[in-house]
């Protein structure tokens, strides 16, 4: 599998997750549990600063959750 | 002139209601809170075995909020680092000398030891600033600046994102870019790739500043299953061009049928390397593509974090991490988190861990050890509390492990049996503290 066709799986798998995602989700009112602080996609925005910039420094991905790490000359 | 008429027209209305309510028209009320700071603190310690890289980074990252839901923020964290890394030279049988890269003085490694650089020593400050604002009442736009400043390293860096809320607010999709130039300033100069480690206070191989430019971009769903299920997809691109080669890194040039690392002698009364070595060469370009997911579960309490990434990028690396977390309720205010995190990936399609003498040099060559072939692990433990202020804070204590492993092609003669990945072993401990103002 080359990487433009992973790429592109990429793309359709996001498009197809907004199209499908319509009948998903929830009322207004049942939202009292995803408000939680604990149920954030970032609970604790210093902790996963940190882990992107330990990852990034020493292994050779970064990135994915947002821009991620990056900006040093890491050794 | 129709406006005026209105205002004076509600303006009467009201003052008439008001009088029969019996009461004096009051200030508007202010429908929100008073503007207000939210700060996360931490201290962090990073520290490798073997007296390797040790990092001590204060970070600071405040928010606040103003009406109508927009918000600044702005980051700031220091690092001091210390300590040894890997310079990408094979061990020998016998001691080895290399030149200092400021290319003033010399250390020597011992005998069958891995070459350690011990000149790592650095400060590094890091700024951010971000503003966030809905734009109307189903999209939401974000603008921040980044730079972090090394001795010998800068990087500036802009970035944007929008987003928009469909499905009663249950699906968000959402896109980010951020531009970045980076700049190289090594200490003692920027070395010409694959030109030869020479001999103390000779900069005959030694050139200016260089730069790298990067391009990020991140399109995103975040959908909302069910009361108690949130999933997250992204897919990154990211585009590096320039000076993507590591001024430190080395590689031992070997004869091509013992693969041991050819000796070399200093000039006369000079101090120098007591081998051949050569600056690594690295692609000027590089474009990853990366898929990421992520799903929190509330489960009567807890709250799974789950999260997956595959990358692939033009360096033929590929790489898959797994990491999760479970956040535990202990008691009325506090939690435990327990955290494992799984990586391996593929090494790129130039790494090597020598060069052999007399036959062509490939294009690209580096022997660092983060472009190899590993897997890595990390375990630890969180626990959290808040205080009766509503402050909140967290300790955390982890462990990560890299072992990686040599393809047996890139071994040659003696280095069968005596080259070995270098592992790596790391505690991450850190304290954190999170306050309002």
């Amino acid at each position: 599998m080359n990487k433009g066709s992973i790429a592109g799986c990429g793309i359709a798998i996001l498009a197809a997750l907004a199209s499908g995602c319509s009948s998903m989700g929830v009322e207004p009112w049942e939202r009292d549990i995803l408000a939680r602080e604990e149920m954030q996609l970032t609970t604790d925005p210093i902790e996963a600063a940190i882990d992107d910039h330990i990852y990034f420094s020493k292994e050779a991905s970064s990135g994915g959750r947002g821009f991620g790490g990056g900006g040093c000359g890491c050794n | 002139m129709k406006d005026t008429k209105q205002t004076s027209v509600s303006a009467t209305l009201a003052a008439a209601t008001c009088s029969l309510l019996g009461s004096v028209p009051a200030a508007p009320v202010q429908a929100q809170e008073e503007p207000k700071w939210d700060f996360n603190t931490a201290l962090l310690y990073y520290g490798e075995d073997n007296d390797r890289v040790q990092d001590l980074s204060l970070n600071i990252l405040g928010k606040r909020y103003f009406v109508d839901d927009r918000s600044l923020t702005l980051g700031l964290t220091v690092d001091t680092l210390t300590g040894a890394t890997p310079n990408g030279a094979i061990r020998q049988g016998v001691p080895q000398t290399f030149t200092r890269p400021s290319g003033n003085s010399a250390y020597t490694i011992p005998a069958n030891e891995l070459p350690l650089d011990d000149t790592f020593k650095d400060t590094r400050v890091a700024l951010s600033a971000g503003w966030e604002q809905p734009l109307g009442r189903l999209w939401k736009t974000s603008v921040g600046f980044s730079g972090s400043f090394e001795y010998d390293y800068t990087h500036l860096g802009l970035n944007g994102g929008l987003s928009r809320d469909f499905n009663n607010r249950n699906t968000t999709v959402s896109a980010g870019l951020a531009i970045g130039r980076d700049e190289w300033d090594p200490v003692g100069g920027t070395p010409i790739p694959f030109s030869p480690m020479l001999d103390v206070g000779d900069t005959g191989n030694k050139t200016g500043t260089e730069t790298k430019d990067v391009v990020d971009a991140v399109l995103g769903v975040t959908q909302v299953i069910s009361r108690n299920l949130l999933v997250q997809v992204n897919y990154s691109f990211s585009n590096s061009s320039g000076y993507l080669t590591d001024p430190y890194k080395v590689l031992s040039l070997v004869d091509g049928t013992t693969g041991d690392t050819i000796t070399r002698v200093p000039a006369p009364g000079a101090e120098g390397p007591s081998h051949e070595f050569r600056f690594e060469r690295r692609p000027d370009d590089r474009t990853k593509h990366s898929i990421y997911t992520q799903a929190k579960y509330y489960m009567g309490g807890k709250v799974l974090d789950a999260s997956y990434r595959y990358m692939t990028d033009d360096w033929d690396i590929d790489s898959h991490t797994l990491d999760l977390r479970l956040r535990w309720p202990v008691g009325e205010r506090s939690y435990l988190e327990p955290h494992l995190r799984f990586y391996t990936q593929s090494e790129a399609d130039f790494y090597t861990i020598s060069l052999v003498d007399g036959v062509q040099l490939p294009t690209f060559a580096s022997a660092d050890y983060r472009l190899g072939n590993f897997d890595a692990i990390t375990a630890g433990l969180k626990y959290g509390w808040k205080t009766r202020g509503g402050s909140e804070m967290s300790v955390r204590a982890e462990l990560y492990q890299q072992r990686g492993s040599i393809p047996g092609n890139l071994l040659i003669g003696n280095q069968v049996g005596r080259e070995t990945y270098p592992d790596l072993d790391a505690i991450i401990v850190q304290f954190s503290y999170r306050f309002g103002w």
